[in-house]
């Protein structure tokens, strides 16, 4: 817009020439845009007044203002509570739909302000803590406006306190919703169930299939993977900062175990001061459903105790050893972190237990739902964690990444063609300057090869997940690998079944803490230890392609194709952060690229080369975050290798050792 | 002409103007004309009320109410919960212990064999009186076994119906209290917490051991079919990722065709099956499943590998015999009467699983040698050497010093299992030196010695060799492998053609299936594993046939790892000398006359053969390459 503001300023000097009627007409014509153009610039950057205002007149409202709904005595009352309510049979999926998010879309009604024939309230309008939980819902993913999309609804009715409330009128509240039909995707948050003199665990208030968030559920009146159980919201909870004034906390932060005692009802807001401090609650109350007991695994958090049993609390206690304890106590507090701290706590878990039950394939885990932060940080779980040895006839595809080294390239086809277990080679072409050889022109061998040309000439071409990969083994061999012989080949194949889910490999190198530079080293030589093994020759299971290709960290992957260097380093990165474990270096081979060098490649002796390496290894465990890479000292060798025993019988005699 | 020519760029910049004004002020004006509509969600969503700070609490602190003594009561009285019904009084002390009712009448072979897989279980007792549990076997109808109501009945408290097979006997009798294990309960008839569902089994199902799972490869094959679901007449149908699937409206209006689907008569090979539940609609179900396919597709492969993964892990640990269902069964009943000491769900969801993994031994997944990654810890980085002294006896000096050499060496125990008095004099060493006055029993040297408290337990026989460097990168190996046993020498196992069995070897071989425990590393777990969950008649085996402990150990972790053991690096010459096993270094070189058939004894009783073969040993990084010794850390393991 600057620009051709600037332009039309200049405009006039354009037109000296022109008959004065004309230039009028012209000057008056550009003025006119000019103007135009300066008032409709400075209607945009305005402050915009108007709507602002109007926002905060929609918003700001006062509770006593709400409309007044007037509810005749005989206004319909909804069913009791169905007990055999289930999810498949009181509630409508489909009005969730299948969406990519997996997210359910929640619908609050518009608070009302309910009163009978004469006039009188129903209930208090709304407490403090149902307003706050209705807020955090409509300020979460899954709230929606739009009645139309939802396939939860949340009436505004508050129901949290069975006390507070009329029944039956509260009930016909309920029944005059606009979608209540039957109570069916309806779900209503109670925290004090029941009243005088029996206490019911559930809401008496008749609500038909309406779904119970309750606090204080008792085996009888829940209805398992129907109602969710939800903690009694502790308002002693919101000074958060002050955790020691709160009454009889103070014996809780010292204390280990905390007893909570059922009283009238079985929820007790006790249990999440309890929480809090850290103290493991022993919880005497039979039948008590504790709270999001759905997903959440009490017994790493909490002793329960038969209330018959209980002169024997001090017993059992004492038969808890005290590593246990310490998991329990910090069990309790990361529960009270993620579930119990807020309002807004306790409404996001119970929507996300809903959610999970709607799509459950996209659920959130046991792991997720449990394990503290420091767990989930320290934990490792494999992707390949079933012990399996893959059948040797499933064989394995070499993929030799080329640019136009077609002699060597065609030795190593040659040489690799004779191991037996190699079932498809697949050369990666990746220069695409030059076409590859004619087909008559490549070496015939007995098993498929297929050539797939690059579009850019990319290091990380070599990991990518080609369909044409069958086998769940990968051989990865660059094209001047001539050295390696068929036994170190098939004996490294061997190898990678009885460890499927590492890295095997030939050339074994090491990272190294250089204590005067403060940084990690890369060290290519004679060493006694092992830490990586370049992918210039190995073995690894091809699901690491597709994490190497779409789950890699950071932007190591276009760092790595843009410095043309290092892949194979990220590569061991990825797999030992993956999966925790360590590299197998297969055989004593130390050289691959030619009989006559004297080092152990001709590469590694360049300084630079070692300085770039070294560059690799301190960005990549920046970005990881840690160090993954394990160190080992032992490679793996045949059984009967430099035994003393007849070669000819050995089954891989052909082990080079060099 | 050039005034043309400018007049015409002149028009060309009024006109770029214009249309520049018309743009910007036409969207000024759109807003101007439209009501200023709140913007969706953010000034929408729930009011922020004036006086929300004056809202009260919804519980006010006067108000909470007195407590009550009475409980909540059930609301029908036949329900029962865990606490109502069962009386975990009884199962003080052993934890549970179970009496089976005993047939009435003949029998048939598989009632037979279930009671004599529950007979063979570490629970079982004979008595009705020290019991906790008392089973009640409801099997097939048709050989007409139904049980009556037994003696100590007590309105069904602490008692279990298993009932393996659907259709089985009518209710002769009121339930009451007693717990119903059943395949496929109905969720009505189902009491989460005190019922145990169990899974469908066929007639034929093995009895124990069970046929591994047929998983053959951790990611799905490519192109295999993504899903296969049950038809009403018995066949299969296949639906592949191509197939379109129908919008998720609940309703799908025409069948895809046969182009996109495939009917077979057997279980086929995809990645996904639908399972219908046999019920009546199941017409419909195949509409719905192309539904699922939305959903399926839409699945990340880490989740599919997962998946596939955890599937033939429960099938293995808990689903594969009949065996296994029992013991899973009493497993979840006992862990309602351990609370505390229950396994946690780490141990129940992953390998092993919770029937190998015992909650007795430790209820902290960091103890077992099966968790540490998960956990995220590591082995202890010390080992306890248990050294066993069999006749005739002399104390093993000079292992002891080669021992105790080690730096990882946290503690030497001696397990005197010798006629011989007590030598009372012992080598000074640099850690401590215990001696064990054994039962003479072989059996005895894998007991769960209180005052083994490493991680690592080092098994020798007085009369093994070792090089304290081979200590030292033996145990640097098994912290690598800690679920493992890691060994110097090795058996192989192989079937016997001639003889149509199994058999074994201690000859070198290019691969080998087990080591001896005479020198091996290996975690104190198993110490607990086979002294507390193998059946008695195994231990009793070892005992009378002393070689048959090394291929029994063999098969305990093989059967809990499905892992073969790893060989390192051993003096040759040695070998030859000093032979490690006792009794000579094989079977075959000095036949015994039990010893052949061990082996055949164990895969019975294991139900399968666990053992598994490895080509490769792990030697160190620089060992017998042809560089200076200088360099090598471990140069005295090539000394010839």
């Amino acid at each position: 817009m600057c620009a051709s503001v600037k332009y039309n300023i200049r405009g006039p000097a354009l037109i000296p020439r022109m008959k004065t009627k004309h230039r009028i007409y012209y000057i008056t014509l550009f003025s006119i845009v000019l103007l135009g153009l300066i008032a409709t610039g400075m209607f945009q950057f305005w402050p915009h007044s108007i709507e602002s205002s109007n926002d905060w007149n929609v918003e700001k409202r006062s509770v006593r203002d709400v409309p007044v709904v007037r509810l005749p005595a005989d206004s319909p009352i909804p069913e009791r509570g169905d007990l055999s309510c289930r999810m498949h049979t009181c509630f409508d999926v489909y009005r969730c739909g299948f969406n990519p998010k997996n997210k359910i879309k929640v619908y609050i009604y518009a608070l009302k302000k309910y009163v009978d024939d004469f006039g009188v309230s129903v209930s208090n309008t709304i407490s403090r803590e149902y307003n706050e939980l209705l807020m955090a819902i409509s300020d979460s993913d899954y709230y929606t406006d739009d009645i139309n999309r939802a396939c939860l609804f949340v009436p505004s009715i508050d129901v949290l306190n069975q006390n507070t409330l009329r029944i039956k009128e509260t009930a016909q509240a309920l029944a005059q919703l606009s979608r209540w039909d039957r109570g069916s995707n309806h779900l209503l948050f109670n925290m004090l169930p029941g009243g005088p003199p029996d206490y019911n665990t559930a809401l008496d208030v008749p609500r038909d299939r309406a779904l119970l968030a309750g606090g204080g559920f008792s085996t009888w009146t829940y209805r398992q993977g129907y109602d969710v159980s939800i903690p009694v919201y502790s308002p002693l909870s919101a000074e958060v900062d002050l955790p020691e004034k709160g009454p009889g906390r103070s014996f809780a932060l010292e204390a280990t175990f905390c007893v909570v005692l059922r009283g009238a009802r079985l929820g007790q807001a006790v249990l999440s001061d309890v929480l809090q401090a850290g103290c493991v609650p022993v919880v005497i109350a039979d039948s008590y459903i504790l709270p999001f007991s759905e997903v959440l695994d009490w017994k790493r958090a909490s002793v329960v105790v038969p209330e018959e049993k209980m002169s024997d609390v001090y017993s059992i206690l004492q038969s808890i050893p005290q590593r246990q304890i310490e998991e329990m106590q910090r069990q309790a507090r990361w529960f009270w972190e993620a579930y119990f701290q807020s309002i807004k706590a306790i409404a996001l878990a119970t929507l996300q237990i809903i959610n999970d039950r709607i799509y459950p394939y996209a659920a959130i885990s046991y792991e997720e739902w449990n394990d503290p932060p420091v767990v989930k940080w320290g934990s490792v779980s494999n992707p390949l964690f079933l012990p399996l040895i893959p059948p040797q006839s499933q064989g394995f595809t070499a993929i030799v990444l080329t640019y136009d080294r077609v002699e060597s390239l065609f030795r190593v086809i040659t040489e690799v063609s004779k191991v037996p277990s190699l079932s498809k080679l697949l050369v990666v072409w990746n220069n695409q300057n030059k076409n590859p050889p004619e087909d008559s022109l490549w070496p015939k061998i007995r098993v498929p090869l297929k050539v797939v040309r690059t579009a850019e000439n990319k290091l990380s071409n070599r990991f990518f997940p080609y369909d044409e990969i069958e086998t769940e083994a990968v051989l990865a061999i660059d094209d001047d690998i001539i050295m390696l012989t068929s036994d170190e080949l098939q004996f490294g194949y061997e190898v990678w079944r009885e460890f499927p889910d590492r890295l095997v490999g030939y050339p074994g190198r090491l990272h190294l803490w250089d204590h005067e530079m403060n940084k990690w080293k890369y060290e290519s030589e004679w060493t006694n230890e092992v830490s990586m093994v370049l992918t210039g020759a190995a073995f690894y299971h091809k699901y690491f392609n597709y994490l190497y290709t779409y789950k890699m960290p950071g932007d190591i992957k276009n760092w790595v194709d843009a410095h043309m260097n290092c892949e194979d380093i990220a590569m061991n990165f990825l797999v030992a952060n993956v999966t925790g474990k360590a590299v197998i270096k297969v055989t004593p081979r130390k050289k691959f690229k030619c009989p006559e060098c004297t080092a152990i490649d001709g590469l590694s002796l360049d300084q630079t080369h070692m300085v770039e390496r070294s560059e690799c290894i301190n960005k990549f465990a920046s970005v990881f975050g840690t160090m993954p890479l394990k160190v080992v000292e032992h490679r793996a060798d045949p059984v009967l290798y430099k035994d003393d025993f007849p070669e000819k019988l050995k089954s891989f005699p052909n082990i080079g050792s060099l | 002409m050039q005034s043309w020519r400018r007049r015409k760029s002149l028009w060309l910049a009024l006109s770029a103007s214009w249309l520049l004004l018309v743009l910007l002020g036409g969207f000024s004006l759109l807003r101007l004309a439209l009501p200023p509509r709140p913007q969706p969600g953010a000034s929408q969503g729930w009011p922020r009320w004036l006086d929300a700070e004056l809202l009260q609490s919804f519980s006010q602190p006067r108000e909470l109410p007195e407590d009550t003594a009475s409980p909540p009561q059930a609301p029908h009285g036949g329900s029962c919960n865990w606490e109502a019904c069962f009386d975990t009084s009884k199962c003080r002390g052993d934890g549970l212990k179970v009496f089976v009712y005993p047939a009435v009448g003949p029998i048939s072979e598989t009632h037979r064999r279930i009671l004599a897989s529950i007979e063979g279980s570490r629970f079982h007792t004979f008595s009705p009186a020290g019991a906790c549990l008392l089973l009640l076997l409801s099997l097939d109808a048709q050989t007409g076994e139904c049980s009556s109501m037994p003696l100590q009945w007590n309105r069904g408290r602490n008692h279990l119906v298993l009932r393996l097979y659907p259709a089985a006997c009518p209710r002769t009798f009121q339930l009451g209290q007693a717990m119903v294990a059943e395949a496929s309960p109905t969720v009505d008839s189902f009491r989460p917490g005190f019922d145990v569902a169990l899974p469908f089994l066929p007639e034929a199902h093995p009895l124990r051991g069970g046929a591994p799972g047929q998983l053959r490869q951790h990611s799905p094959q490519p192109g295999v079919a993504l899903l296969a679901l049950e038809e009403e007449r018995g066949g299969w149908r296949t639906a592949d990722t191509g197939s379109s699937a129908c919008p998720w409206d609940g309703r799908c209006e025409q069948d895809p065709g046969p182009g996109q689907t495939q009917h077979q008569e057997t279980l086929p090979n995809a990645t996904f099956c639908l399972i219908s539940g046999h019920r009546p609609e199941a017409a419909s179900r195949f509409l719905q499943a192309l539904q699922v396919l939305a959903a399926l597709q839409e699945m990340s492969p880490a989740r599919v590998l997962a998946l596939r993964q955890q599937t033939q892990f429960l099938w293995d640990a808990y689903f594969s015999s009949v065996e296994k269902v029992i013991h899973t069964t009493l497993e979840v009943i006992q862990d309602r009467i351990f609370g505390t000491s229950a396994h946690p769900s780490l141990l129940w969801n992953s390998p092993p699983g919770a029937l190998l993994a015992l909650s007795t031994f430790s209820t902290s997944p960091q103890d077992f040698p099966f968790y540490h990654l998960q956990q995220g810890s590591r082995p202890e980085g010390r080992f306890s050497a248990l050294i066993w002294v069999a006749p005739p006896g002399q104390p093993p000096l000079k292992l002891i010093q080669a021992v105790a050499g080690s730096q990882h060496c946290a503690q030497i125990l001696v397990l005197w299992s010798n006629e011989r008095p007590l030598p009372s004099r012992w080598p000074e060493t640099a850690v401590p030196l215990t001696v064990i006055d054994g039962h003479r029993k072989v059996s005895d040297r894998f007991y769960p010695y209180s005052t083994i408290r490493t991680d690592a337990i080092l098994s020798l026989d007085a009369r093994s060799s070792l090089s304290t460097s081979e200590v030292d990168f033996a145990f640097l190996v098994w912290q690598s492998f800690p679920e493992r046993m890691v060994g110097f020498l090795t058996l192989s196992h192989f079937w016997d053609e001639a003889h149509g069995g199994w058999g074994y070897t201690a000859e070198r071989t290019n691969e080998f299936s087990m080591v001896l425990t005479t020198a091996a590393f290996y975690h104190r777990y198993y110490h607990t594993l086979f002294t507390h969950s193998l059946p008695k008649a195994l231990r009793t085996l070892a005992d009378e046939a002393p070689t048959c402990v090394d291929v029994l150990m063999n098969f305990i972790v093989a059967a809990v790892t499905k892992l073969p053991p790893i060989k390192v690096p051993y003096g040759k010459q040695r070998q030859e000398a000093a032979p490690l096993a006792p009794g000579g270094p094989g079977p075959r070189s000095k036949p015994q006359a039990p010893a052949p058939d061990c082996i055949n004894q164990l895969a019975a009783a294991f139900g399968h053969m666990p053992l598994l073969s490895s080509c490769l040993r792990l030697d160190p990084v620089l060992f017998k390459d042809p560089v200076s010794v200088q360099r090598k850390k471990y140069r005295s393991l090539e000394k010839p």
